[in-house]
């Protein structure tokens, strides 16, 4: 049981109730969005360190050589992981990734697969070799909203990434060829219900308060790529049209960010 | 490819219509609750057990029971044969399962306690996720637990430009997109909803809307099976 | 206004009227009430209440059960009543002074009891009173929201199969039904019969006639 939670969601629910946010924000209103291409630049192939508000996450891409699927034999791989690192709350434990995690990753990876913003088919490299994409996101500080934050970082970070020299077999690490070849931004956008009232972008407290969730993530101002209901509540048909209005709207907003 | 033909899909359905659903309710002796369903090429079998003693002790909530869903794919339930055990696929459908059932079943009642729902699937063909749901909501009921109402569940999707009803697999595998669904029938109101694939707004009102119908059709079909279920009661030796 | 007739079959969150008194297994949202559960309506006059056919067994005061005994403590038993949940029996109910006794002198691990339910928490959490060792004999497994019907009403189905079969019959509201006799298969099969068939009419009838058969 979460004595954080017990203590405050009923304080929590009854100010949104009455339209208001511990924070100060509009209902509908994102945290400051901060994304910082390149943070460890070093040594992996692209990366990005996201602060949304109070919760900080970071992305990195790993661009390794491998045998590509049987039933897509052209095609580059990607794949996404998440650690919830113990660092970023008391509630986060070591050991495998729990449900909340995978879902999250799960999560993600629709948003960038189903969109295709990879365009896999440029990593071919030759016949039974293809590259993979190698996207883990690292939970740093957990201050709501992980979903958002983590979908942020890694399109930031496949942005940001440089695709390696391939030559005699062999990766040639720190010389690069060109960027990884993308054709989309896709943006996760979170809307919770919290009582009857539907906000963006919960911080921790509102997270504890919340009944249901619904992340939807966008691509182009009129495509939608994945979608996502969690929690124990349930959505009315005008709660889920205005998440999906709001994802819209923010992902818009967002995208401009990250592509700068 | 090709998967609508003269206004037909592959399988002779028209655009809004089910597979075929067969429910069946009460199937397991040991478990308190069970039930099985074969939904179009689906074999899915669901049983409940509980609220009995939560363990670990850790997890107990002195204010309600905590209900487990766990779904689970059979090695042999598709062609390819699937490693055994919880993959990530499998530990997200667990996790939202859980909280879509979690809506309807009165947990305060009872609690510390832990309510577990196991979901089977022993042959697979799209939208296995909405057929467990929909068994586990009979079991549930067959298992006398209250709940505030029951989870009905079924997916649309985007197949050659055309929002349709309930994919079958070729559909899933080659259509342009997936939304699995399910409702508290009495409210209407949304308890699983995910989307992936590619869907304009005005679109995703349109399968939106389809998979709810969808749902309340399945609705009407657990209802007939569980109210079936104790009239076949025999009396004899 | 009732929309459901006494004996129909409901589902959980099924309409069952609006403006109705009910009892258990209804709940109420505005004017309407609803079944709670999947069973069987029970309707009279004016009140509403809805018969599950299966279920756990959740203590209940005043309840009699049968229990096992599953660990001695220092001053107090823990006993297991085939529920959710564990029970406790203060050592006071055998001893002045169980500290200076070891209770085990009264019941060892293992031992099955009779009692009955004497207080229970808004936790479930439950204590025991008046035990009773069943030596001997054998417990067996009911579906506890059929005992009802096992009992029958004024005990006219228990009384039956007591009589009939010559046994010693105790039974719990948990479930567990203890049995002695010479003809303990005979009653389990009458009992297994009465849960088997719980939610038929003319029961007590038949299996009168069918023990009276036998017997002849």
């Amino acid at each position: 049981m979460n004595i954080e939670a017990y203590l405050r969601k009923d304080y929590i629910t009854n100010l949104i109730k009455e339209g208001k946010r511990l924070d100060n924000r509009k209902l509908d209103e994102y945290r400051k969005i901060e994304i910082q291409k390149g943070y460890v630049g070093e040594k992996a192939s692209g990366s990005a360190f996201v602060k949304l508000g109070d919760t900080k996450v970071l992305a990195g891409i790993s661009m390794n050589v491998g045998t590509p699927y049987p039933d897509s034999p052209a095609s580059g791989i990607m794949t996404v992981n998440t650690e919830f690192r113990p660092m970023a709350s008391p509630h986060f434990e070591t050991g495998p990734p729990g449900e909340k995690a995978v879902e999250l990753a799960r999560v993600v990876d629709r948003g960038i697969r189903e969109s295709g913003s990879i365009d896999t088919g440029k990593l071919f490299i030759e016949d039974g070799k293809v590259w993979i994409v190698f996207i883990d996101i690292h939970m740093i500080d957990d201050g709501g909203n992980l979903m958002d934050a983590a979908g942020i970082a890694a399109i930031s970070a496949l942005l940001d990434t440089k695709l390696p020299k391939y030559e005699d077999n062999q990766v040639i690490r720190g010389e690069f060829v060109g960027k990884l070849p993308m054709t989309g931004t896709p943006v996760p956008c979170t809307s919770v219900k919290v009582g009857d009232t539907m906000l963006s972008d919960p911080a921790t407290d509102e997270e504890y308060a919340m009944d249901s969730r619904l992340t939807v993530t966008t691509t182009t101002a009129d495509m939608m790529n994945a979608m996502q209901k969690g929690g124990k509540g349930s959505f009315t048909d005008e709660n889920v049209m205005q998440a999906v209005d709001l994802s819209f709207k923010h992902g818009k907003e967002i995208r401009k960010l990250v592509e700068k | 490819m090709e998967l609508i033909k003269d206004g037909k899909r592959l399988d002779g359905r028209g655009f809004n219509e089910l597979r075929d659903i067969k429910i069946e309710v009460g199937v397991l002796n040991r478990a308190i609750g069970s039930a099985y369903v074969e939904w179009g090429r689906n074999k899915v079998m669901a049983a409940v057990y509980g609220p009995r003693e939560m363990h670990p002790k850790f997890l107990r909530d002195p204010t309600k029971a905590v209900l487990r869903c766990i779904y689970n794919m059979a090695p042999f339930s598709v062609e390819d044969r699937k490693r055994p055990g919880p993959d990530r696929r499998s530990v997200e459908i667990s996790k939202i399962s859980s909280e879509a059932l979690s809506h309807v079943v009165m947990l305060e009642r009872y609690p510390n306690s832990a309510i577990d729902v196991y979901v089977e699937i022993l042959q697979a063909d799209a939208g296995t996720r909405c057929v467990g749901l929909t068994a586990a909501s009979v079991a549930l009921a067959d298992a006398g637990i209250p709940m505030k109402d029951m989870v009905a569940s079924c997916a649309s999707g985007k197949v050659n430009g055309e929002i349709v009803l309930d994919l079958m697999k070729e559909e899933d595998n080659y259509g342009d997109c997936d939304l699995p669904l399910a409702v508290i029938p009495r409210r209407k109101e949304v308890v699983l909803l995910q989307m992936d694939g590619k869907l304009t707004q005005d679109e995703f009102k349109k399968a939106y809307e389809v998979a709810i119908d969808g749902s309340m059709q399945v609705y009407e079909i657990q209802k007939n099976a569980l109210l079936k279920s104790v009239n076949e009661v025999k009396i004899g030796e | 206004m009732l929309h459901i007739k006494d004996r129909d079959l409901v589902i959980p969150g099924q309409l069952i009227g609006e403006n109705v008194r009910h009892d258990m297994n209804c709940f109420r949202e505005g004017d309407n009430v609803y079944s709670s559960i999947h069973g069987m309506v029970r309707a009279d006059e004016n009140m509403v209440k809805v018969i599950p056919s299966t279920g756990e067994y959740i203590p209940k005061e005043g309840d009699l059960i049968i229990g096992v005994v599953a660990e001695v403590m220092m001053s107090w038993w823990l006993v297991d009543i085939n529920s959710p949940y564990m029970c406790s029996m203060r050592g006071e109910e055998m001893t002045r002074e169980p500290l200076n006794n070891d209770l085990n002198k009264y019941f060892k691990t293992g031992d099955t009891i009779s009692a009955k339910v004497s207080r229970v928490d808004e936790v479930n959490s439950c204590q025991l009173s008046r035990p009773w060792k069943l030596e001997d004999g054998l417990t067996i497994n009911v579906n506890p929201k059929r005992i009802p019907r096992v009992v029958g009403r004024k005990k006219s189905m228990l009384n039956i199969i007591k009589e009939k079969t010559g046994s010693k019959i105790v039974v719990g509201q948990n479930g567990w039904i203890w049995i002695k006799g010479n003809k303990t298969e005979l009653a389990i099969e009458k009992i297994k019969k009465v849960e088997r068939e719980a939610q038929t009419q003319g029961l007590t009838d038949r299996i009168t006639e069918m023990l009276e058969k036998r017997n002849r």
